[in-house]
């Protein structure tokens, strides 16, 4: 493990929000424990390949986010997308409507959100990385980071401002 | 820049973060000072970045999440710790202390020897494939005698349900000084790829796990997308593993 980090004051640290960043994607409470005790199951046996320790944050969202697509892996297969071709939107939703949102609200108009869009639009909203470090934890470039985030919060307001979430409406690509 | 452009930019801005020293914001918040507009945007864009960042801050951890995580992951950290060359290379200028060090690893810590350690400890080998099966085979007379053969627990008793099911092949796994046979079963359903089984059956000696059900009656337990079934036989502890819930699990009793 990476030297002068113990075991235990890192799963302090981060296993409230990998859970919830873990719970963004799933929706399930039992998946959501799985990605996030899997983390910790590979930092265990990892971490101690991580020579920069002011890494560790990333790198242990990186780790849940590439569980997390290995077990999609098997389910479905992401679209190609064509993001310079895709026209972008501003975000739609106002203030007193976003006040009365609540939490499963948000959680179910991100799961209509397109599935490529909806792990920078978790982290866009729960972590304080910087853009840097989420283009790490995707593994992606920045400019996509940006441009992926763009167009999903624009679609996740879009659908929230529907006020439908059990039929949104999704922008055509 | 023009406003369209700066609210293309400030959509993607987190109020209370380093955003604010992102230089990739800096112009596009300069002009908000002088475009009154720009700023009435920008100002709705914070409040409902706040909004729907506490919604997502309110998603709720489970209780025991923390427990699980470290009781499954600390034992593994510790095998590790040994593994790492550098420390090795400290532990042989130490050799004088080994001895003392053997004698201390190889008595349980207060609390490592529960039934709630083992039950973390033997459903997460199973559920995240950490094992290497010992012996393939659907034969489950060569599976006991394997077992015997190599001092795990051979005398268990299979109930009805799980004679049905096709094994697999067995393992012997290690707790606390004591050996666990691990027993593996498929029970037909379609399994990942590179899966090979999805139902394992535990069986180690009772004594060796403190606090364990006396109990031959089936006790249940949830743990995430899993159901474990744990009952006392004779001298023997049985811990039944497989994904589903507790009807899923009871047609293997």
């Amino acid at each position: 493990m990476a030297s002068g980090l113990d075991f235990e004051s890192v799963v302090a640290d981060y296993y409230e929000p990998l859970y919830q960043f873990a719970f963004s994607l799933t929706r399930a409470e039992a998946d959501a424990c799985d990605l996030t005790q899997q983390t910790f199951y590979v930092w265990a046996t990892k971490g101690h390949q991580l020579r920069d320790t002011s890494k560790v944050k990333t790198w242990l969202f990186t780790t849940l986010h590439r569980a997390f697509l290995e077990s999609r892996r098997r389910q479905t297969r992401f679209p190609h997308y064509e993001l310079s071709e895709v026209p972008l939107e501003l975000p739609v939703l106002s203030p007193a409507t976003a006040n009365q949102l609540d939490s499963p609200q948000v959680l179910r108009a991100l799961s209509q959100v397109d599935e490529i869009y909806q792990a920078p639009v978790a982290l866009f909203y729960l972590e304080d990385c910087s853009y840097k470090e989420i283009a790490e934890i995707l593994n992606v470039p920045l400019g996509t980071v940006k441009s992926r985030m763009a167009r999903g919060i624009a679609q996740l307001q879009s659908i929230l401002t529907s006020g439908d979430q059990a039929n949104p409406i999704k922008k055509s690509e | 820049m023009n406003n369209q452009q700066a609210k293309e930019i400030l959509a993607l801005y987190r109020p209370g973060t380093a955003d604010a020293e992102d230089p990739f914001f800096a112009e596009a918040l300069q002009r908000c000072d002088r475009e009154p507009e720009l700023k009435r945007w920008f100002d709705e864009h914070c409040t409902v970045y706040t909004a729907i960042r506490a919604r997502f801050k309110q998603i709720a951890v489970p209780e025991g999440l923390k427990q699980q995580i470290l009781s499954e992951c600390t034992a593994r950290a510790k095998i590790i710790w040994w593994q790492r060359p550098e420390l090795l290379a400290v532990a042989a200028a130490i050799a004088l202390l080994m001895g003392l060090a053997v004698f201390w690893l190889r008595t349980p810590r207060p609390g490592e020897d529960t039934f709630g350690h083992y039950s973390t400890r033997m459903t997460g080998i199973a559920r995240r494939g950490d094992y290497l099966m010992d012996f393939e085979t659907n034969d489950l007379t060569q599976i006991r005698s394997y077992l015997a053969q190599h001092h795990a627990p051979a005398d268990y008793v299979l109930p009805a349900g799980l004679r049905k099911v096709a094994a697999t092949g067995c393992a012997v796994e290690g707790w606390q000084n004591t050996k666990a046979s691990m027993i593996c079963f498929r029970t037909g359903k379609p399994l990942p790829p590179g899966e090979a089984n999805d139902l394992w059956l535990f069986v180690i000696d009772r004594s060796a796990v403190k606090d364990a059900p006396a109990s031959s009656a089936p006790q249940f337990a949830k743990v995430n997308r899993f159901i474990t079934a744990t009952w006392a036989q004779g001298d023997r502890l049985y811990l039944l593993l497989t994904e589903g819930d507790q009807r899923t699990i009871q047609q293997y009793l």
